[in-house]
């Protein structure tokens, strides 16, 4: 079965959509590891899809920039979320939007300011078939429980120097190995930025985890993931050169700058911060 | 209507806040951000730079940059297709461009020049005459 509107959909339903508001939601199925990373990419694919309509499927927005994603409560197995994005402007350029995820009511995740730029349909999926896929969305919604997982990033050559920095090696899967590469996208496989960040969020737990005077303060999460800015595409196999370097850290957090490499050219970079998970 | 000029005071107005938001955008050092500095060339700028700083040039300034605002104000009143034949700028574009990118050292207007390469001429000041225009207009 292809992985195509399956592996890495994370919009089940449109609820809602009017001007340059829309309301969606999706099913976190259970038996799944789901990053909390892939809240944020549910916020962003519910807007895709808003601004893709709005510009008759000629368009899709594809990767791009985010003032700051703020985490507020981590989803769990079998939870719904319940999306929410505001379109600022939309046009043959790009995207800028804002949004929210929520669990139970509750505010999970806020993302500020993002941009996409939009790129030709056709390069990425079969236009018609996603404008199919939308109405599908706004209809009776897709099937829940499609996704399937995403390998753990494969992350080697750490050279760690607790409290100053940790550089690793990502090894994008190949292909056949990473289903979401059906998905995202059917016509050109593009690794994820939301699964870039999550590895450099592993990467920075990591780090502040061997960083005192967090060393000692038991578990910790990510609290916000600001400036982001994905450069360029990183195509399936790819090697990333991965590096964070801690800005500044207290017992209440920590703040990291991080980025992602291909041969000397920056492909991705952010600012991260993590804090005690007693402490959000 | 013939655009009024742009003075090197009108510049140092805006300048310090452009060049603020110029290094926030590329991520780079505010002392690495000189008026002259090409942006793509000096700065290590791509296009997704550029869309970042018109979005933060629009939050920053209060303005709005219309989309492509930038290449077509380059253009001026020149038809595409006076400006430019099978991708390369002509004579008259390049013409053009010299005087609309008064602030570029002339030594960068190499030719043949691609249409596609005419962003590589912006510099730091560029971005304060887009600024700057798009005060004006929003004052009109």
């Amino acid at each position: 079965m292809s992985g195509r509107f399956r592996s890495f959909s994370f919009v089940d339903r449109i609820t809602r959509r009017e001007g340059g508001s829309v309301e969606g939601q999706y099913a976190v199925p259970l038996g799944v590891h789901f990053p909390a990373s892939l809240m944020a990419e549910a916020v962003g694919q519910l807007a895709a899809w808003s601004s893709m309509a709005q510009l008759d499927f000629a368009v899709r927005p594809v990767a791009g920039l985010a003032d700051a994603v703020h985490y507020h409560q981590l989803p769990y197995p079998g939870c719904t979320l319940q999306l929410q994005a505001d379109i600022e402007r939309c046009d043959a350029e790009a995207v800028a939007y804002s949004g929210k995820a929520f669990v139970d009511g509750r505010l999970a995740l806020e993302l500020v300011d993002s941009v996409g730029p939009m790129l030709p349909m056709a390069e990425f999926d079969e236009p018609e078939a996603v404008r199919a896929d939308f109405h599908t969305l706004l209809g009776g919604g897709a099937a829940p429980g499609r996704f399937g997982g995403v390998p753990l990033p494969e992350l080697h050559d750490l050279q760690v120097q607790p409290g100053e920095r940790l550089a690793a090696v990502l090894q994008v899967p190949e292909l056949s190995a990473a289903p979401f590469f059906e998905d995202h996208f059917p016509r050109r496989p593009v690794f994820p930025g939301t699964l870039l960040m999550e590895a450099l969020s592993m990467l920075s737990l990591q780090l502040v985890q061997q960083s005192p005077p967090l060393a000692a303060a038991g578990p910790l999460v990510t609290q916000k993931v600001s400036q982001v800015k994905i450069r360029s595409f990183t195509a399936p196999g790819a090697r990333l050169e991965l590096e964070v370097v801690l800005q500044d850290i207290d017992p209440q957090r920590a703040r990291l700058k991080v980025a992602a490499r291909s041969e000397h050219k920056t492909v991705a970079t952010a600012r991260i911060e993590l804090t005690p998970r007693s402490n959000p | 209507m013939p655009e009024q000029a742009i003075s090197q005071a009108d510049i140092d107005v805006v300048y310090p806040k452009v060049a603020q938001i110029v290094a926030d955008a590329l991520g780079c050092e505010l002392e690495d951000v000189k008026p002259k500095a090409s942006l793509i060339q000096d700065l290590d700028a791509e296009s997704i730079d550029f869309l970042d700083l018109v979005f933060r040039l629009e939050k920053g300034f209060g303005v709005k940059i219309p989309r492509g605002k930038i290449v077509e104000d380059a253009r001026g009143p020149l038809p595409e297709a006076e400006f430019e034949t099978k991708g390369i700028v002509t004579e008259a574009g390049m013409a053009r461009l010299r005087e609309f990118l008064g602030e570029v050292p002339v030594d960068r207007f190499k030719t043949p020049m691609k249409a596609g390469d005419v962003p590589r001429l912006f510099t730091t000041e560029t971005f304060c005459k887009v600024v700057i225009r798009a005060q004006r207009a929003a004052q009109a």
